[in-house]
């Protein structure tokens, strides 16, 4: 679903890589590119997988690899040129167990920190995390729709779970947003490819070949391309960067609320597990606990205004995630000052409703 | 504007060290693009991290892309492949890049070959990394003294023309950065519709003649002596360019493959609640493909289902398994607290099941449903041993387990085999009714 939505958000060019559990999309995309126009590719590794898509963007096509931990790795670098150079492209993670070669066919959510905190100067990248087969499709579209507006890379945090899961989905209830399109620009002679109107604005797009001169660099930069030290222009351009994805923060989150006026306590999840939380949730409720939930989809930038919503009154705050350390959870807890925070995490196996269940009704008792 | 005038500026001032090959490389790039008369947007000139990657300023009127260090390459070949898709195609993109990128960035340089994409590669060996001090790189001749190989370099040199020719590189040159003949190759290397790759050799003045006994003059020999060859080392003009094989490609029919419509049947099964399933058996013995079916059947008859497969890391061997969740409702968790019913029909899909902890969640009223060669027993659940292997074959047991199951608890209409059956190729149809009727008499 996740390479449906790609297509549907207009997605013509893909070059993968073969890695478990990532493959499905790779091959959907082989599969259903060229009929529609586009082109899929078969790289030689993950590095150029990733230039590929960067170079076919500069061209003006809107492009996606899909991956793994271990590929990804091997991405960063071009990520971050993507960041600098502003060009947009969209890369789908599935998680597996890791650390380095890990277990390939075991699911896991433990590439949070090694997707968000993957550039030098540690700009925000967007990161969509679906929980199911029709948020796969749908936070796709919201993917290459953000990238395109923001001319950022975005990424899509899925896992084996969610990623290899077959499932029934209806599609007639998916909420397919409008497509969006980078801003081009008009007119020749003053093209800046880096100046934007506002300090958080983002600069209209020049493709590779087109008729306007285009200059593209990722090395440190004025607002026309110019390789430039100590120049005040350069470190504008670089506040902006950040400054354009932070100005959208609350605009691009994306959550599914379930909250409780009168709870105690909240518990939030993302991606596969929460999926056994939400469950977990309706099974307190249902022995007479008040407890809000909250989904979130839209991993980063932080959906600040929510989280400070949904926790509002609440005493505790339980984060459940795949993951031994609570990488998530380490992230949102600046948000969540005077609150009792705890981690429900496991590695090797999905967290189970039951699991939820116990941690909250042991800390609450 | 006069051609030149949209290309390098004659009066340029260049950025590079006093006799550096780098300044006659612009020119003599310029030189080419004024011979070939290109429209300046129509070429995009993608550089590379070094000194090389200074040159795209000096082209104010191309486009320009500055890269990562040894990816130039796969940039250039990107935009070049996304050519093939383009309403109105015609980009020449032309890479500039050092020994080093060239080095750390070669699998790019073998792929782009590989797929004779249309980007052009001006390959500047100096011998070594110039901008960052003057270090060794793969390229440097042997004995060559560098800032980190102060004895003299002892690793033989890359012939990086010989490696692309066998990765089936179309157009393949070697030119001193000196010679007359260099504006014309680079010339013929883009005019040319695919790959092509021009080496240019020149000196490091900053470091390659500080520390070696090195001149202009000297250079053909020290290339000599490594054996490489000069001038055109390949010219292959009939292998088509890339865009023109994805073209054929996208027209050919096997890129049109249609979707199956999904059956849908008219009597809906009714499920009061959730049920949980696991299946397991032996890896490449149809277990996951026999849960689609099913999963299938369900849908057909109005259910939401998920199946969760699990297997080891190969592919066809050791244990195969599926969880499957059946709902009314869509479904939220998609593990196994405690299976409902447990289909097993083979030695390692019992084996995995109790690693899991499959068998130990078993409850008192479990069905579970083991083929009579399994000779364990779960601490829990209701037993049945059937004899599916021996009577269905293995790689139709997975599925006969299922039938002997739903015939005792009829969770799916018939007609929802029927439809999901028909939709499957003529081939595969009758085996998998066999296999259902199989498991449909043995439960009788």
């Amino acid at each position: 679903m996740l390479a449906e939505g790609a297509l549907a958000a207009g997605c013509r060019f893909f070059a993968g890589y073969p890695i478990t559990p990532a493959s499905e999309v790779y091959e959907v995309m082989m599969r259903e590119l060229p009929a529609l126009g586009g082109l899929a590719l078969s790289a030689p590794d993950e590095i150029s997988s990733l230039c590929y898509c960067v170079g076919a963007s500069l061209r003006g096509l809107k492009a996606m690899t899909a991956t793994s931990g271990p590929g990804w790795a091997l991405m960063i670098e071009t990520v971050q040129y993507a960041l600098m150079t502003e060009t947009p492209v969209v890369v789908a993670l599935v998680q597996r167990l890791g650390p380095s070669t890990g277990s390939a066919t075991q699911g896991a959510q433990g590439d949070i920190g090694l997707a968000e905190f993957s550039t030098s100067g540690g700009y925000t990248i967007p990161v969509f995390a679906p929980s199911n087969a029709a948020e796969s499709f749908e936070l796709t579209v919201h993917a290459f729709n953000w990238s395109e507006r923001l001319r950022t890379p975005v990424l899509l945090l899925s896992d084996k779970e969610v990623g290899m899961t077959s499932e029934v989905v209806d599609d007639e209830a998916l909420q397919i947003p409008l497509l969006v399109n980078r801003t081009m620009a008009t007119g020749q002679a003053d093209y800046a490819p880096y100046a934007a109107e506002e300090p958080e604005g983002v600069p209209a797009f020049a493709a590779v070949g087109g008729e306007i001169k285009t200059t593209v660099t990722g090395s440190a930069h004025d607002t026309q391309g110019r390789l430039r030290k100590n120049s005040p222009q350069v470190i504008e351009v670089l506040k902006r960067l950040q400054h354009k994805i932070e100005a959208h923060a609350e605009e691009m989150a994306m959550v599914r609320p379930d909250l409780d006026a009168e709870a105690r306590c909240l518990v939030i999840s993302y991606g596969v597990t929460a999926r056994a939380a939400r469950q977990a949730v309706g099974k307190l409720r249902r022995e007479g606990r008040r407890v809000s939930f909250l989904q979130i989809q839209s991993l980063f930038p932080i959906p600040r205004k929510w989280l400070v919503r949904a926790a509002a009154g609440v005493e505790s705050v339980f984060v459940a995630e795949e993951n031994l350390t609570g990488q998530y959870r380490a992230a949102l807890t600046p948000y969540l000052s005077g609150k009792r925070i705890y981690g429900i995490n496991r590695i090797g196996a999905l967290i189970s409703p039951s699991e939820i269940a116990g941690a909250v009704e042991g800390a609450m008792a | 504007m006069t051609p030149q005038a949209l290309y390098l500026a004659p009066t340029a001032k260049l950025p590079y060290c006093r006799g550096c090959g780098h300044s006659l490389v612009v020119r003599q790039l310029s030189a080419a693009l004024e011979q070939l008369g290109l429209p300046p947007r129509s070429v995009v000139l993608t550089t590379d991290i070094g000194c090389v990657g200074l040159a795209d300023a000096l082209f104010p009127y191309l486009h320009t892309v500055h890269t990562t260090h040894g990816r130039s390459t796969a940039f250039a070949t990107g935009m070049a492949l996304a050519e093939a898709v383009m309403e109105s195609p015609g980009l020449k993109p032309i890479v500039m890049i050092g020994d080093g990128g060239a080095m750390i960035g070669l699998l790019h340089l073998v792929h782009a070959a590989q797929l004779n994409v249309d980007v052009t590669v001006l390959v500047h060996n100096n011998f070594m990394f110039g901008m960052t001090g003057g270090q060794h790189s793969a390229l440097s001749p042997l004995n060559w003294v560098t800032a980190t190989t102060p004895r003299g370099n002892w690793t033989p040199p890359l012939d990086l023309l010989a490696l692309l020719r066998t990765a089936h590189a179309t157009f393949l040159a070697r030119q001193l950065a000196t010679s007359r003949e260099l504006a014309g190759a680079i010339a013929k290397a883009i005019s040319s519709p695919g790959y092509s790759v021009v080496e240019i050799v020149e000196l490091c003045t900053a470091y390659g003649t500080r520390w070696n006994k090195a001149s202009g003059a000297s250079l053909e020999d020290i290339v000599r002596r490594q054996g490489y060859a000069f001038g055109e080392v390949e010219s292959v003009m009939e292998r088509p360019a890339f865009r023109e094989i994805y073209r054929r490609e996208m027209e050919s029919p096997r890129a049109k493959r249609a979707k199956l419509p999904l059956p849908r049947i008219s009597t809906l099964a009714k499920l009061p609640g959730e049920v949980r399933m696991v299946v397991a058996g032996t890896a490449g013995e149809r277990v996951q493909s026999a849960a689609k079916l099913f999963c299938q059947a369900a849908l057909a008859a109005g259910l939401y289902s998920t199946q969760k497969n699990d297997n080891p890391v190969t592919q066809g061997s050791g244990f195969s398994l599926s969880e499957i969740c059946l709902s009314p409702k869509p479904i939220e968790y998609t593990g196994m607290e405690s299976p409902d019913v447990v289909l097993v029909v083979s030695e390692d899909g019992w084996k995995e099941l109790e690693a899991n902890g499959t068998v130990a969640a078993c409850r008192d009223e479990t069905l579970v449903v083991l083929d009579s060669q399994i000779d364990m027993v779960p601490p829990r659940g209701h037993v049945v041993r059937l004899p599916f292997r021996r009577e269905a074959n293995p790689q139709r047991a997975a599925l006969a387990a299922m039938a002997a199951w739903l015939e005792k608890d009829p969770l799916l209409p018939a007609e929802a085999w029927e439809a999901v059956l028909a939709s499957e190729p003529a081939d595969r149809r009758a085996e998998s009714a066999a296999a259902l009727e199989i498991g449909r008499r043995l439960a009788r």
